[in-house]
């Protein structure tokens, strides 16, 4: 037991991390589910694209494994690239695979969104290949910062960027979603989309921003699972998505601040399942808690039965 | 869809010359296979066949999105290679392994969909897919500490099939042993698309609520809908370990589930020709673009966005030729255009006159008795504390402004919520807090007041599908056909076609085979009518029979709801809004206004009642 509590305050920290991008990744799923009621599957490849794009930022800003410009500039691209590249992304699917259907059955949908993302799987798999690409990340960060420990807690500088930019965008999301005119707008939107276009709302707008806004985040967290983790392949999207909607469910499929707490929520547990099972089985225990969640409180742990949504 | 063209109007001897042709092109192909290869993806190709319509009966029959599916497909192959190999040293006959396997995974199957019964659409989708994924992890993880899934490297070196000293090793033989299954399934899925089972599962794509208040047991039917499925997924699984040889976890994973799910939706969810075709094309195509790689994986999900926003019904949906029979609904058989007034006035409203004298009348017996029926939606009494008796062949009316709690009555009687307290009682028995489908079979049928048919199935269909409470033939008597299985059919279809024609001529003939959404609405609200009867309902519950009807269509209804207690005994309850309609064809009426009875008695006296007049038309102030 003693072992268990030494290692306690460290696995709260990577939970903390994992917990973020968890977050970052479950608000795309909130987002558009809040608005259109779909299940995004092709969220978790864009996600993974994110990390690709991250990557390239990386690879092309480098000489050897060492960086061309300063490393906070190198990091800052990559992280503002991939939001980019993901948003388009984002945008673009709902355009060509999503307006289509907006009034055709939920399941077509679901099935074009299944289609989408097998498509942009195998588009990287054909371009990227198959070897995972690794992020050269050692050069960025001076040593002396690199890694370091305050007690029995070992802290890297990686932990504590995702850490600080997954709370930062959270925290710029709540403001916008709840104070400005547009956060406004998308709200009403998501609770009745014809009642929104009564108001003279342009809802096609405001989808595309979700949608931009959601690929956006889980474009960014791609980026920071390849900092972290130094390295990204096609099929990180798939796990990644499910994680990423596992924590929305845990929240409140529909509920921002729900999203939020459900990625940290999930993060938490499975760093600390890892004390206890061999880390072959994180895996499982997060899809257990996604079944258990779905069927006995479908309307997550902390909404009430009709979430409050966006 | 196919029906029409493929068995029915086929005669004995018909089917019998395509059973011997299709025996014989099955016994000539593996021979003009060009080498080993192509071979081997002809024989895939019938697995695959099995395979899509196996996700068929649980995806295009029921509606169901089961990401699982591919995972029973994998449990089934492992059984095999438990049970028939070196790996635990365990021998069983093939012959005795292939049913068993088919039903542990049928197990598998009832259990999963047993657990995630309750969602529907994405969340069903998800969880089944978290269960696939489980699965997966456990293939490859479970080879430590003690080896039983032999992890990445799978199992091999199973046992060769043994058909009674028969060793089958070859691959012709290989050939035959799976498309002879793979033409036992399609057989299979024919018989038990056009049964009972195939009618409820349709219906429940359609709209499970109404299915289910139709009779429809619509728990079981999706729990048979999952097993049936993984039955086949786990026999198809088996089949494959023993032609491969071996097997491995990714033989198993999501990839694989999404080519059987494209090759189900480019023939057309449900749609049983078209998923054949639909898994011959995609097995034999994508070879031809084997060179280059990842296109062929991407090729399927352009298959599946493209086909959903462009043909969603797959390539052999309603195709003019394909389904002969079909005539244009405002042309008659001779091709001349039918005018209006004809699909209106043809049959004239012949109920009132002559004379003739009503067969039945109110009896004195209670049939229906509502004892003090509260329903409490968090705090808003919908109904309160309501108590009512209905006599046998009596024709009650409720009245009420918007909000009384009259369609909530309605649906607490046919058992969509159960009552919060109090009790319903029907020919003395306590049906409080039966099922829909239960208390259909009590003999209680309701229409719906915002229509909801099964909009995709034909005029015939929509009634068919309310004899399933009154039939019993399970999937054994349907597949094998049993005497007793064809009898109830040949009941069902009478009833059915006895309870549309008592509309003249609007839903029968032509009608018959045409969808219910192509109707015009007065005859979608006859529909509703007729299909509620089929149930062979003693009490019928109308809910605003005559709800956006014109005149001339209101008077006809009218009469004919009298002439359905005047002439065939049923009892019926009636919400109506229209007080002329009210006026002629009650017995009695009831008024509610907040969920509370307010005036009881005959038309003229609710109709005067101080309070009633208030509830409509608001308080004189004094």
């Amino acid at each position: 037991m003693d072992f268990y509590l030494q290692q306690l305050p460290q696995q709260l920290v990577n939970g903390l991390t994992l917990g973020g991008v968890y977050a970052l990744i479950a608000i795309g799923y909130t987002m558009v589910y809040g608005i259109l009621s779909m299940l995004n599957f092709a969220h978790g490849e864009v996600y993974m694209i994110g990390g690709f794009a991250g990557w390239w930022v990386l690879h092309l800003l480098s000489r050897g494994n060492a960086p061309i410009i300063h490393a906070s500039l190198v990091i800052s691209l990559m992280l503002i690239v991939s939001m980019l590249v993901a948003g388009l992304l984002g945008i673009s699917v709902e355009r060509f695979a999503y307006r289509p259907l907006r009034r055709a059955p939920r399941m077509n949908l679901l099935l074009s969104a299944l289609g989408v993302s097998i498509f942009l799987q195998n588009l990287v798999l054909h371009y990227q290949g198959a070897k995972a690409r690794f992020f050269h990340v050692s050069s960025l960060i001076p040593e002396d910062i690199r890694v370091f420990q305050i007690g029995n807690v070992v802290f890297s500088f990686m932990r504590i960027l995702v850490i600080v930019v997954a709370f930062l965008l959270m925290a710029l999301l709540t403001v916008m979603v709840k104070k400005t005119k547009v956060g406004k707008a998308m709200r009403a939107t998501a609770q009745d989309t014809e009642a929104a276009t009564f108001m003279g709302i342009d809802v096609d707008r405001m989808i595309v921003l979700v949608f931009l806004i959601g690929s956006a985040l889980g474009g960014i967290a791609g980026a920071l699972v390849g900092l972290l983790f130094t390295q990204v392949d096609y099929y990180v999207g798939f796990q990644a998505g499910l994680k990423g909607f596992t924590a929305a469910v845990l929240g409140g499929v529909g509920n921002i601040f729900g999203a939020m707490i459900g990625g940290i929520l999930l993060g938490l547990i499975e760093s600390l399942a890892t004390t206890f099972f061999p880390a072959t089985y994180k895996d499982v225990v997060a899809f257990v808690i996604l079944i258990i969640v779905l069927i006995f409180r479908p309307w997550g742990l902390m909404g009430e039965k009709i979430p409050e949504k966006v | 869809m196919e029906q029409g063209f493929i068995s029915k109007e086929l005669s004995k001897k018909h089917k019998v010359i395509l059973y011997a042709a299709i025996g014989m092109i099955l016994a000539v192909v593996p021979h003009l296979m060009p080498n080993n290869y192509w071979l081997r993806i002809y024989t895939m190709t019938g697995l695959f066949v099995m395979l899509a319509l196996g996700l068929n009966v649980v995806a295009g029959f029921a509606g169901l999105l089961d990401l699982a599916y591919v995972a029973f497909f994998g449990i089934g192959g492992y059984i095999f290679a438990f049970l028939s190999s070196n790996h635990f040293d365990i021998h069983l006959p093939f012959l005795l392994v292939l049913p068993l396997s088919a039903l542990i995974t049928m197990g598998f199957g009832f259990a999963l969909g047993a657990t995630s019964l309750r969602l529907k659409g994405d969340y069903l989708a998800i969880v089944t897919l978290a269960f696939a994924q489980i699965f997966k992890l456990l293939l490859l993880n479970l080879d430590r500490p003690i080896n039983i899934t032999g992890g990445v490297n799978g199992i091999f070196d199973l046992d060769p099939i043994d058909l009674f000293g028969l060793k089958i090793v070859s691959p012709v033989i290989y050939s035959y042993l799976i498309w002879f299954f793979a033409i036992l399934v399609i057989l299979g899925s024919f018989r038990i698309k056009r049964s009972r089972f195939g009618r409820g599962w349709e219906a429940i794509r359609e709209d499970e609520l109404a299915a289910e208040a139709m009779g429809v047991n619509t728990t079981w039917m999706k729990l048979m809908a999952f097993a049936g499925g993984a039955l086949i997924a786990g026999a198809s699984g088996t089949l494959f370990a023993s032609f491969q040889d071996s097997v491995f976890p990714n033989n198993f994973d999501f990839p694989q589930l999404v080519v059987i799910y494209c090759m189900v939706i480019l023939g057309g969810l449900g749609n049983i020709l078209g998923v054949v075709l639909g898994a011959i094309l995609l097995s034999i195509l994508p070879e031809f673009l084997r060179e280059y790689g990842a296109y062929r994986m991407m090729s399927y999900g352009l298959i599946l966005i493209v086909l959903m926003a462009l043909r969603p019904q797959g390539i052999l949906g309603e195709i003019g030729f394909l389904t002969k029979g079909k005539r244009r609904p405002d042309k008659d058989e001779t091709g001349v255009l039918k005018t209006s007034t004809d699909l209106y006035y043809k049959e004239g409203d012949q109920v009132d006159r002559d004379g003739w004298k009503p067969k039945y009348k109110v009896g004195d017996r209670p049939i229906l008795e509502l004892r003090k029926i509260t329903m409490n939606f968090g705090g808003l009494m919908a109904v309160n504390d309501l108590s009512l008796t209905l006599h046998e062949r009596e024709i009650l009316s409720i009245i009420g402004p918007n909000g009384a709690g009259k369609t909530t009555l309605f649906n607490l009687i046919s058992g969509i919520y159960p009552p919060s307290s109090g009790n319903i009682f029907f020919k003395s028995s306590d049906i409080t807090g039966l099922k829909p489908h239960q208390v259909v079979e009590a003999g209680i049928c309701r229409t719906f007041q915002n229509l909801r048919l099964f909009n995709n199935m034909s005029v015939l269909d929509n009634a068919k599908v309310s004899q399933f409470s009154r039939t019993r033939s399970g999937p054994l008597s349907i597949l094998f056909q049993l005497p007793r299985h064809k009898k109830e059919e040949m009941e069902t279809e009478k009833v059915a076609k006895e309870m549309l024609s008592l509309f003249g001529t609007r839903l029968t003939g032509y009608r018959f085979g045409q969808k219910a959404i192509f109707l015009s609405y007065a005859n979608r609200r006859r529909l509703e009518i007729a299909r509620a009867m089929s149930t062979n309902a003693k009490l019928l519950m109308l809910d605003e029979p005559s709800a956006g009807m014109n005149p001339q269509e209101t008077i006809e209804i009218t009469s004919f709801i009298k002439r359905l207690r005047d002439h065939y005994g049923y009892t019926i309850l009636v919400i109506e809004h229209k007080l002329n309609v009210v006026k002629t064809i009650s017995d009695r009426v009831i008024a509610l206004d907040y969920g509370v009875k307010i005036a009881e008695g005959i038309y003229d006296e609710v109709a005067n009642n101080r309070q009633v007049i208030e509830a409509y038309l608001g308080r004189k102030r004094n």
